[in-house]
């Protein structure tokens, strides 16, 4: 592996923990272990287009359970990923109405001291149906709930970024932008009840 | 902003953790008795978190970008499968049709008899007008009228039959199921052509005597009379002689 940084299980979970941006550990996960992710999906009747999905699928799962502290770290990265992984694609398969004697057999074969992960898998379309609403936020209000929620940055430094006169004004949006969010859940309570299993895996 | 607005901007500054002192300790204590608040922060907490999740998607996407790029991995192309899936299944019905189409081809080749190419290719012949003979033949009126006894009874009690009367003979003949003496008649007039060097109903009659042959059972008699239409472009009945016909009945003669 010539390019980049490389981490420890440690140091990788460390990373993901923090506040700090996951770029990093992301690239390192797939220098690592995308060849295998990819292998495995190949091997089981899964195009290219599926492997690609299907990681980013299992990033998305696994750093939100590294956040959440649902993984500690009982196994290595790589053996969870993969478990994940399995999971993950056994569930598009049998929703493609593709489970096979093959993925019985899969299923059958698992191995016994293989962890069980399946509790942590989340339909995929209810992750999907939950990005279109952030999605219908709009630009702006994306722009500013992401780059104070999910990048961390001060008022201050996100009205470097914007075309606003102060940070009041930056802070209103940001209140009339989440509250918008929030009546999307009160309005549609299955929404929430949706995002709330997407959310903290219960 | 009133009430509620206020109580949401105090929820979401709760949440962030930008209270202090007696603003933190109020809207802590109003949590804990009000619930429609707390199912307010709830829900606001969810929206938090929903905006995370979204921006680690979006990261993570434009983190595999640049690694498939790094990793020297080709885009996959998902349209391309979609459509490699609906080509293979249009493909197999196409090749499935055409095995279809050829199991019943060779069927109908190692099937075919002399009499179901008869009967494929059979049209009686219809008299509009005479042609090329002088005196009308007295078989006309019945043979017009489908009365094929009446007319095959006329020709027998003729002493001198014109050619008219040699070939509607032979259709009625043919047509009331007789090809045996549908052959004779039209023999007979091929014969009274030749030696009066002449040519009346002569294609006609080639077409018709090759038929009574087919329903006569008799493949190799009637291969040479097709074969000779076939061959000519210019005869009246040469569209109705194909290539196909020609093969089957050729596997016929050849049995024979």
């Amino acid at each position: 592996m010539a390019k980049g940084r490389n981490f420890s299980d440690i140091a990788l979970l460390q990373l993901l923990r923090s506040d700090e941006a996951p770029d990093d550990a992301i690239r390192y996960l797939y220098r690592s272990q995308f060849g295998i992710i990819k292998a495995y999906i190949n091997q089981n009747n899964g195009s290219d287009q599926d492997a690609e999905d299907i990681f980013q699928e299992v990033m998305l799962t696994f750093i939100e359970l590294v956040k959440k502290d649902k993984f500690r770290g009982d196994s290595s990265i790589s053996t969870f990923l993969y478990a994940i992984t399995r999971n993950t694609w056994l569930n598009e398969l049998k929703k493609r109405g593709r489970s096979k004697i093959r993925d019985e057999k899969f299923e059958k074969a698992k191995d016994s001291t293989e962890i069980d992960v399946s509790h942590f898998i989340i339909n995929r379309e209810l992750k999907a149906q939950l990005m279109k609403v952030v999605d219908s936020l709009g630009d702006t209000c994306k722009k500013i709930l992401l780059a104070f929620y999910f990048e961390n940055l001060a008022m201050k430094e996100i009205l470097k970024t914007m075309q606003y006169e102060n940070e009041q004004v930056v802070r209103n949006k940001k209140y009339k932008c989440l509250k918008q969010l929030e009546q999307m859940m009160t309005e549609q309570p299955q929404l929430a009840k949706n995002l709330k299993s997407v959310l903290f895996y219960e | 902003m009133n009430d509620n607005s206020t109580n949401t901007a105090l929820l979401i500054r709760y949440m962030d953790g930008e209270l202090e002192n007696d603003e933190l300790k109020s809207v802590t204590e109003k949590l804990a008795t009000d619930n429609s608040l707390a199912a307010e922060l709830e829900n606001l907490r969810y929206a938090k978190e929903a905006v995370k999740l979204y921006g680690l998607k979006t990261s993570i996407r434009s983190t595999h970008i640049e690694m498939m790029k790094e990793l020297n991995i080709p885009k996959a192309a998902a349209p391309v499968i979609g459509m490699r899936q609906i080509l293979k299944y249009s493909s197999r019905i196409a090749a499935f049709a055409i095995i279809v189409l050829g199991i019943t081809v060779l069927y109908q080749y190692f099937t075919a008899t002399p009499e179901q190419l008869f009967r494929n290719n059979y049209e009686s012949f219809t008299l509009h007008e005479t042609r090329g003979v002088s005196d009308v033949s007295s078989l006309e009126q019945p043979y017009k009228k489908g009365d094929l006894k009446a007319a095959m009874a006329l020709f027998n009690q003729l002493k001198d039959p014109n050619a008219e009367d040699y070939f509607l003979n032979g259709n009625a003949a043919l047509q009331a199921g007789s090809p045996s003496e549908a052959i004779k008649s039209f023999l007979a007039l091929q014969q009274k052509n030749k030696s009066g060097n002449t040519h009346l109903f002569e294609a006609d009659t080639e077409y018709y005597l090759a038929l009574a042959y087919l329903h006569n059972n008799d493949a190799a008699s009637a291969l040479p009379l097709f074969e000779s239409i076939y061959a000519d472009s210019n005869h009246p009945y040469h569209n109705k002689v194909g290539s196909w016909f020609l093969r089957k009945l050729k596997r016929l003669a050849a049995q024979k």
